[in-house]
């Protein structure tokens, strides 16, 4: 039950977020499921013991390939899909608490809450750019040699 | 003479109005030289980073080179522009539609109003930042001051933008604005978690499309756009957490 209430809130937040960008019309519920399936992905890797920066990595990871998928489908800019997909996985309470650690002069605890908002935020860049990676297979972006020359 | 100029003209308008509403840089590379080759010139090269375009192009060999920039000082949030000039880009390269059809068309973008009206996205910024209190913890009883608080900072970044057009100023005075009415609200006896209900209130100040398109810009090697992009991320953020800070210093 409260499962599903953080789902259902998770859509609504999704879909706010998906107007406050100006997304366009069409992709504002698809937004708003895509960030529903990122919040299960984060729970289920939670609820099944993984650590926080690996499922929001896993979740990260969805919600790209997801936004990837059906960008093209309906012919749309990935990013449209993939902002409010990933907004979920913010580390925005992390930052706050290690704002107030600082202002309240507990540098040591502050760090601690620094460095986990940073690997946070790194998981959620690890996602999209494994996702992109995936999607880019043959397209080639980067090499180091040109063999096939 | 006529025919390069109108293109070099498209092409411009195209890749500002992309760049400037949240477009990543290689997209708007992609789209400006499949622009030009559709119109049947050679040579094309397009260089584009977060405040820039350049794009060169030749008619026919023995002929003068054109090449032209543009310098792009706004960057706001529109995704629906974004997509509306993609759709357009498409159409051209396919040959559906005429020079002149898509100048019309991209000038009609460039000139429209927001997709959606200025209190809908106050009230979406409420319901975000309301929704993220509950997520990261708050609860049922908080739903009415996060809403509220997040109202208060979307409104105040959007005016403060609007009529003292500084930037990162504004979502250092609505992180000020929002923390204090979220703590003013939860002294006057609206909800419990005060943490929780900052949290929501900052939410909708987040930068999600620099963050966003910073990482892609990265991956596909433009990295003076990437690193320029996250700077921008980088330095909303700390201006976010220097006005909360000030808040709790004073009030809490």
């Amino acid at each position: 039950m409260h499962f599903i209430a953080e789902l259902l809130i998770t859509f609504a937040a999704t879909v706010g977020f998906g107007i406050i960008f100006n997304v366009p019309k069409r992709a504002l519920i698809i937004g708003g499921a895509i960030g529903m399936c990122t919040w299960a992905v984060l729970s289920a890797g939670l609820y099944s013991g993984m650590s926080h920066v690996f499922s929001t990595a896993l979740a990260s990871l969805t919600a790209a390939i997801l936004s990837h998928f059906i960008a093209k489908r309906i012919r749309i800019p990935v990013t449209a899909l993939a902002i409010p997909g990933i907004l979920p996985l913010v580390p925005g309470s992390r930052a706050y608490f290690t704002m107030l650690a600082f202002v309240e002069g507990n540098y040591i605890e502050g760090l601690e809450f620094g460095v986990e908002t940073m690997l946070r935020a790194g998981a959620i860049a690890a996602g999209l750019t494994f996702a992109l990676a995936i999607f880019s297979f043959g397209k080639g972006i980067g090499h180091r040699y040109e063999p096939n020359r | 003479m006529g025919k390069a100029d109108d293109v070099m003209d498209i092409c411009l308008l195209a890749g500002e109005i992309m760049l400037k509403y949240g477009a990543e840089t290689y997209r708007v590379e992609e789209t400006l030289e499949r622009m030009a080759r559709a119109a049947s010139f050679t040579n094309v090269h397009c260089f584009a980073t977060t405040t820039g375009i350049f794009l060169s192009f030749e008619e026919k060999k023995e002929k003068e080179d054109l090449m032209q920039m543009v310098r792009i000082d706004d960057r706001m949030q529109d995704l629906n522009k974004v997509t509306d000039v993609n759709q357009v880009s498409r159409e051209f390269v396919a040959g559906d539609i005429t020079t002149e059809e898509a100048h019309e068309k991209l000038i009609s973008i460039a000139k429209a109003p927001m997709q959606y009206p200025l209190w809908l996205i106050h009230l979406a910024a409420g319901f975000a930042g309301s929704g993220f209190s509950y997520l990261f913890g708050g609860g049922w009883f908080d739903l009415i001051p996060a809403f509220i608080a997040a109202v208060v900072s979307s409104v105040v970044v959007v005016e403060f933008e609007r009529y003292l057009k500084v930037r990162f100023a504004g979502e250092f005075a609505a992180a000020f604005c929002g923390g204090t009415a979220a703590i003013l609200l939860v002294y006057a006896g609206l909800g419990n978690n005060v943490d929780q209900i900052i949290i929501g209130s900052l939410m909708p100040l987040v930068p999600g499309v620099p963050l966003t398109n910073a990482v892609r810009d990265l991956m596909s090697g433009d990295l003076l756009a990437g690193v320029s992009r996250g700077a921008e991320a980088l330095l909303t953020s700390l201006s976010i957490a220097s006005g909360i800070a000030l808040t709790i210093s004073i009030f809490l």
